[in-house]
């Protein structure tokens, strides 16, 4: 008799978990993607013309061509190719690993590149520096993809031709003899941080007294820089510790966004929410934002604002503390600005509770700014920070370099529009693409002019690019740009600490880095080793000999003997009143009529850098979980008032007060898909900056679903262009104040656009995946995780039908995932694609559900009610858990009892395998996968260009249907970036996640290798190497290690009281456990009741 | 009516079994003879660029493997030596030999040699030599009497079946270690006495090996494998990655 499976049933009352509003309100759609094991139409070839035996028809065909064309049956001839000479250090097959670092704006983060027979493969963090801790975020992970980038540029071009690098240095010779005191030459440069770069730009000032060096960064506000100069000195920088704080408030600031670059204060804060017993303090995050961040995500308590109404709530807060400390500086700082009129918006309870625990921790709270925040909201935090006495306790001082000479790129511009520059340098970036709107004014006409027109007046452009971009196109000269891993730099980490940045590979295609194009603007001879650095590190003064200090300079990765210098605590609460009065403005709340629109760099493409790395377009964002393109995200009241959903185009128009060369009042529009997002603040347009950036030589992406007519213009290029929007007066967020923007229009367009948000695949019911409670409650009851939902009563296995391989390793591998600290930031998952080969499929396929990753991050919004209980309503203010989900190693895994095969099963140490060789593609172990990590290679998404070309178009045939007739291979330069150790996977096998086997296979045979013949323990050192993810993870919130011993970092995790296994019922016994979530609300705050409610059964 | 058919045609059917039960057979067995890696892959000797004799090397010179193929302890692959090491002796050994024109051709451009790879594995199999050679396993268990090869040739099938055979009874193949890269090693060289002082025997063997005359293979093998705690894996990630 067939045994009918009784699961513990959801709970009635209490919290619900949702990961989509479909899920939410139990749409037949949803039902479809819960209930399938993989997506309807995933296994089929295009939903239409194409189906399964039209192939079969096709492939009959060309087998036989194939059986008639049978001609090499002979034994290929392959090569075993020394080297010449041997070259240092290198055994062939065998990993290298050296320090560097990776330049970011915020800061470089210091890595561990490995290389393996001289190309580098994987970066790491540097586990021996605080910047990084060993921890990586997602861009660092992806820009080893970046390096083996087919378009990346390759040549010299001068004026649209092709040139030579000779040429070019004679062109930049030529130059350099017309640069007089330098008054008409201008550089434009990103933020690197890089000492060596400063070092040759201070003497090409001496050299050019005159010139004009502009750093230029669109996702980053001077607003900061300023406040911090105003209120602290110059040279210096603000270095929160989050690991000394008790109580953070995040007033529109995303600091737990590791993209950012600044590993080391994110890890400072999950540092205290590792919670290893009830007797553990945690601190408590207060966040004020417009929309989901990671760090809303984290919140203990948060509230939905319009970004622009954060300086009114500032102000509000900044009264409350003023009141209740009687605090001089700030109540005098408050009295210059003059009261907003509109204040009874904000709920009094939620406000004064705060301030009422902020000074309860004066001295060990931190109220920080979002650097896109106004100055006066910037100056504001600072001065709560100085009367709670945080300043030199949780924020620290902290001496750091800082040219004056910097000019904005509006100061460029202006230039530029005066025809004063004749020779402008573009070092990176992409100001055609990037530059802000109306970047400056026309001198004759008085109307606002963008910088494409401003750079053609330029005569002499030069373009040190690491692609050949729009920028580019219109200047006289382009030069491929070197990636950081090709050449030797230098750079100051977010904490002011000294890196050193070796390359790792010669340039592939013959870039230059910046520092020899200063150095041949300086008229000084070629130079192509580490001489600018060592000369820059000379003057350090390291101690003892130099040679020595240099190598271990490079050895370890940064310079230990540079010291930090903090300065004293003081805000000068009188020097910030002048500008504060003079830049307070207080906009009302915005409408439904006249929204306002908030820009916001990505998680994926930062500012659009990465916008050629197919890594971080397919990576799902982590709170829309939307691939390859952006959007409007808005609340679903507002989306509702719109009368559009998740995929509808939208227009946005932005009236500007300003008027044109024809006397028009400006007007700018874009159009762009909506994406109706759960906790958003009303009445507020989200979108991400970073897309919508053509590349050239990247190949058009399919479409999923409607046909190219119903396409928006955006054309081949992923996502919608938001810089379109983005003037100078408004870099940030825009509302209608009725000065410089008249009114702001949301309008539905009435047209669908096809968005592959991959928030409902793979869903599995709710079935206690989550579980989370209030530190209180956790301390009541220890063993909560153990009461959820109908599995409460002892556990009562049924009995395995199958005989299951014995365990008798000497060690058993097993991972703890701790969801307290995991902040969804996506790392591990990008770790895992750089580690295991896992390949990019492309749009088109994320939306039919084949996305690859081994490991999926599943967010999940919470929510106290039930849709129906809710009439329709959705829920305005849900919370977010993250939850990273892989192949669990169950030890009676349902995979394996199904597969024909034996393609899939068990090793004696625990690991549920995969010989890929021998599947023959049946994907019954999918289809038994209570997890649903098993992926299926539907095409050779390795060989073949996936969905890059139709080949029959009116068909919808892609490239990839037809093996036998089209183009194969992979540009050879990407195979570069191939891990050795791990099968390239081909077409027609399923892959999961294999606990990184080829470290666990390695570190066991080096173990072996070593013991060799002396009889001794064979055991892997504890805890010696861990998985890709793992060691990945900036807050070490994934743990694996051997868990037969007790004393392993994984083994101490899994006697905790928090851990708890998935789906135990079922009897699987998955090897992979999770801590349960923790949140620390305030019991006096008004929501405390709703958050975080543990284990709902349990409580009802 | 005349007969249809003639009188040879009754026999026919039976022919038509008889035939095709030969032919099937034969195809079985030609499949099971010509389509394995015993076939197809054992012999294989394809021409190098350079003729290295292994057998003047090694046997005659008394050359350590481990002297050209000097990462064959640390690393999965067994390193190919590259011209500088070649050029190690031959800059002043056999300097004019034509033969070695390659070797010096490499030596004089800069381009590496191009040596013909035969002892190939699949691209899915990750075998490591490391493992192996720190472990008792010689050198000759997989490549055959190298050292006595005027020309290389693949000596084993190198199919999965013939791994299992090792790796399900490894006592069959252990040697001591310090005897990996001597290719003639028979197990009759080894002295009872010294062996047995060194590796001890086996638990629950009550005769005394030390007094026997010689030790068979399986009898060195049991000693090393208990003594080295040999345990060979038969998981499908211990090759498949």
């Amino acid at each position: 008799m067939k045994r009918v499976f009784q699961h513990p049933p959801e709970p009635l009352t209490g919290k619900k978990y949702w990961r989509s509003l479909g899920e939410y309100s139990n749409t037949p759609e949803f039902r479809e993607w819960l209930e399938r094991e993989f997506p309807a139409g995933a296994s089929e070839l295009e939903e239409n013309d194409w189906s399964r035996r039209d192939f079969m028809k096709l492939m009959g065909a060309s087998m036989a061509l194939a059986g008639i064309g049978l001609t090499s049956c002979r034994r290929p001839e392959m090569h075993l190719v020394p080297f010449t000479k041997s070259a240092e250090w290198t055994i062939p097959g065998k990993f290298l690993y050296y320090a560097t670092a990776m330049p970011r704006r915020t800061g470089a983060i210091p890595l561990i590149a490995t290389t393996v027979d001289g190309r580098p493969i994987k970066l790491e963090g540097n586990p021996h520096h605080p910047a990084s801790s060993g921890g990586t975020d997602v861009f660092a992970q992806a820009s080893i993809l970046d390096l083996y980038d087919p378009t990346r540029s390759r040549r010299f071009v001068n004026h649209g031709k092709e040139s030579a690098r000779a040429e070019f240095d004679a062109y930049v010779d030529k130059l350099r003899g017309q640069f007089g005191s330098g008054d008409g030459l201008a550089f434009l440069v990103e933020e690197v941080h890089s000492p060596t770069r400063e070092r040759l730009r201070t003497e090409l000032e001496k050299a050019f007294p005159k010139m004009t060096w502009c750093v230029y960064e669109p996702a980053m506000s001077d607003a900061q820089n300023y406040a911090t100069h105003v209120s602290f000195g110059e040279n210096v920088r603000l270095i929160p510790r989050f690991d000394r704080a008790d109580v953070v408030l995040a007033l529109d600031s995303d600091f737990l966004d590791c993209g950012e670059g600044d590993l080391a204060a994110a890890q400072g804060f999950t540092a205290r929410r590792r919670v290893k017993s009830a007797s553990d303090a945690m601190n408590r995050l207060y966040v004020v934002e417009n929309r989901f961040t990671i760090t809303g995500a984290m919140a203990d308590h948060r509230l939905r604002l319009p970004a622009s109404q954060i300086p009114i709530f500032t102000y509000l807060l900044a009264g409350k503390i003023g009141a209740l400390t009687k605090d001089s500086g700030l109540v005098s700082l408050l009295g210059t600005l003059t009261t907003p009129s509109a204040t009874s918006e904000f709920n009094e309870q939620w406000l004064s509770e705060l301030a009422n625990d902020l000074v309860a921790k004066s001295g060990s709270s931190i109220v920080l700014a979002g650097q896109q925040q106004p100055v006066v909201v910037q100056l504001l935090a600072y001065a709560i920070n100085s009367t709670l006495k945080n300043i030199g306790r949780t924020i620290v001082i902290r001496e750091f370099p800082r040219n004056r000479n910097n000019k904005s790129i509006l100061q460029l511009a202006d230039r530029m529009s005066g025809g004063e520059i004749k020779q402008l340098f573009i070092f990176g970036g992409d100001p055609v693409y990037n530059a802000p709107r109306a970047v400056a004014q026309d001198p004759d006409k008085k109307v606002p002019v963008d910088w494409t027109e401003l750079q053609k007046k330029v005569p002499d452009v030069v373009r040190l690019g690491y692609h050949e971009d729009e920028t580019s196109a219109i200047s006289q000269w382009h030069a491929p740009m070197a990636h950081y891993l090709e050449t030797w730099g230098d750079a100051l980490a977010a904490d002011g600490s000294y890196l050193s940045i070796q390359p790792m590979i010669l340039p592939l295609f013959g870039g230059l880095s910046e520092i020899e194009l200063l150095n041949a603007l300086l008229g000084r001879p070629k130079v192509e080793g580490p001489e600018f650095i060592q000369e820059t590190f000379r003057a350090t003064r390291p101690p003892g000999d130099f040679q020595t200090a240099w190598s271990k300079f490079l050895h370890d990765g940064f310079a230990g003997h540079v010291a930090l210098h903090d300065r004293p605590a003081a805000f000068n609460a009188a020097a910030a009143g002048g500008p504060a009065k003079q830049l307070w403005s207080a906009t009302s709340l915005p409408t439904a009529e006249s929204p306002e629109i908030v820009f916001v760099r990505s998680y994926a493409m930062d500012d659009g850098r990465y916008s050629n790395n197919g890594w971080l377009q397919e990576m799902p964002d982590p709170i829309t979980k939307l691939t390859w393109d952006n959007g409007a995200m808005m609340s679903p009241n507002f989306a509702a008032s719109l009368g559009v959903v998740t995929g509808d185009l939208v227009q946005i128009a932005i009236a500007e007060a300003a008027h044109d060369a024809n006397d028009q009042p400006i007007q700018r529009e874009l159009v762009l898909a909506a994406i109706v997002s759960p906790g958003h603040a009303e009445n507020s347009v989200t979108i991400s900056l970073g897309y919508g950036r053509p590349i050239a030589g990247r190949g058009p992406l399919p479409y999923a679903g409607d046909s190219a007519a119903d396409n928006p213009p955006t054309g081949d290029v992923p996502g919608f262009n938001a810089y379109f929007l983005r003037t100078a007066a408004n870099p940030h967020f825009v509302v209608a104040d009725g000065k410089t923007i008249e009114s702001i229009k949301v309008s539905k367009v009435g047209k669908k656009y096809p968005l592959s948000i991959t928030q409902d695949h793979w869903s599995i019911e709710g079935r206690g995946l989550v579980r989370e409670a209030k530190l209180d409650e956790y301390r009541e009851d220890n063993n909560f995780v153990e009461k959820c939902a109908g599995i409460d009563e002892p556990q009562k296995y049924l009995p395995s039908l199958y005989a299951h391989p014995p365990l008798t390793g000497e060690q058993q591998w097993g991972m703890v995932v701790d969801l307290n600290v995991c902040t969804g930031c996506s790392a591990c998952v990008i770790a895992c694609q750089a580690e295991n080969n896992v390949p990019v499929v492309g749009k088109l396929q994320v939306s039919h559900g084949r996305a690859m990753h081994w490991i999926r991050i599943d967010r999940y919004f919470a929510s106290a009610k039930k849709f129906d209980e809710d009439n329709g309503e959705f829920p305005q203010d849900p919370e977010v858990v993250h939850q990273p989900m892989m192949c669990q190693h169950c030890e009676n895994a349902p995979c394996e009892t199904v597969c024909p095969v034996n393609a899939t099963i068990h090793s004696e140490d625990g690991l549920n395998v995969m010989a890929y060789n021998r599947c023959v593609g049946t994907r019954y172990c999918a289809n038994n996968c209570p997890f649903k990590v098993r992926r299926f290679n539907f095409f050779d998404y390795n060989q073949r260009p996936v969905g890059k070309k139709k080949i029959a178009g009116q068909f919808g045939i892609y490239q990839e249907y037809i093996a036998p007739f089209t183009e194969k291979g992979a540009p050879d330069v990407t195979k570069l970036q191939k891990n050795p150790n791990v099968t390239v996977r081909m077409r027609g096998v399923m892959e999961k996640c294999t606990f990184c086997v080829q470290r666990i296979e390695e570190a066991k045979i080096a173990t072996h290798a070593r013991v060799g013949a002396t009889g001794g323990d064979l055991r892997i050192p504890r805890d010696s190497f861990t998985s890709a993810c793992a060691q990945a993870c900036p807050h070490e919130a994934i743990t694996f290690g051997d868990i037969k011993d007790p004393e392993s970092k994984v083994s101490k995790l899994k006697a905790a009281d928090r851990n708890y296994r998935l789906l135990d019922y079922l009897n699987i016994k998955a090897r992979t456990s999770y801590l349960a979530r923790l949140r620390n609300p305030n019991p006096k705050m008004p929501d405390a009741a709703n958050i975080a409610v543990a284990c709902p059964e349990a409580k009802a | 009516m005349a007969n249809f058919f003639p009188r040879w045609t009754n026999w026919l059917p039976l022919q038509m079994a008889v035939a095709s039960i030969l032919i099937v057979c034969g195809l079985t067995a030609a499949t099971w003879y010509y389509v394995t890696p015993k076939y197809t892959k054992v012999g294989y000797q394809p021409i190098q660029p350079v003729p290295f004799p292994h057998d003047i090397h090694v046997t005659q010179l008394g050359m350590d493997c481990r002297y050209c193929h000097s990462f064959v302890e640390m690393a999965a692959h067994s390193n190919v030596p590259n011209t500088q090491l070649c050029m190690n002796c031959h800059s002043q050994v056999q300097k004019d030999n034509p033969k070695l024109e390659p070797v010096r051709q490499s030596w004089k451009d800069g381009r590496p040699i191009d040596w013909v790879w035969i002892h190939r594995l699949p691209d899915y199999v990750f075998y490591n030599h490391a493992a192996h050679v720190n472990r008792g396993i010689s050198c000759a268990s997989c490549h055959g009497q190298i050292n006595h090869m005027p020309v290389v040739y693949d000596a084993k099938p190198m199919s999965m079946a013939w791994c299992l055979e090792c790796h399900r009874h490894p006592e069959n193949f252990l040697r001591p270690e310090d005897q990996i890269t001597n290719l003639d090693w028979k197990p009759e060289d080894v002295n009872p006495a010294e062996f047995v002082a060194k590796y001890g025997q086996p638990q629950g063997v009550a005769e005394d090996w030390s007094k026997k005359k010689h030790l068979t293979q399986a009898e060195i093998g049991q000693t090393l494998k208990e003594r080295w705690n040999i345990t060979t894996s038969e998981n499908c990630q211990t090759c498949h990655r």
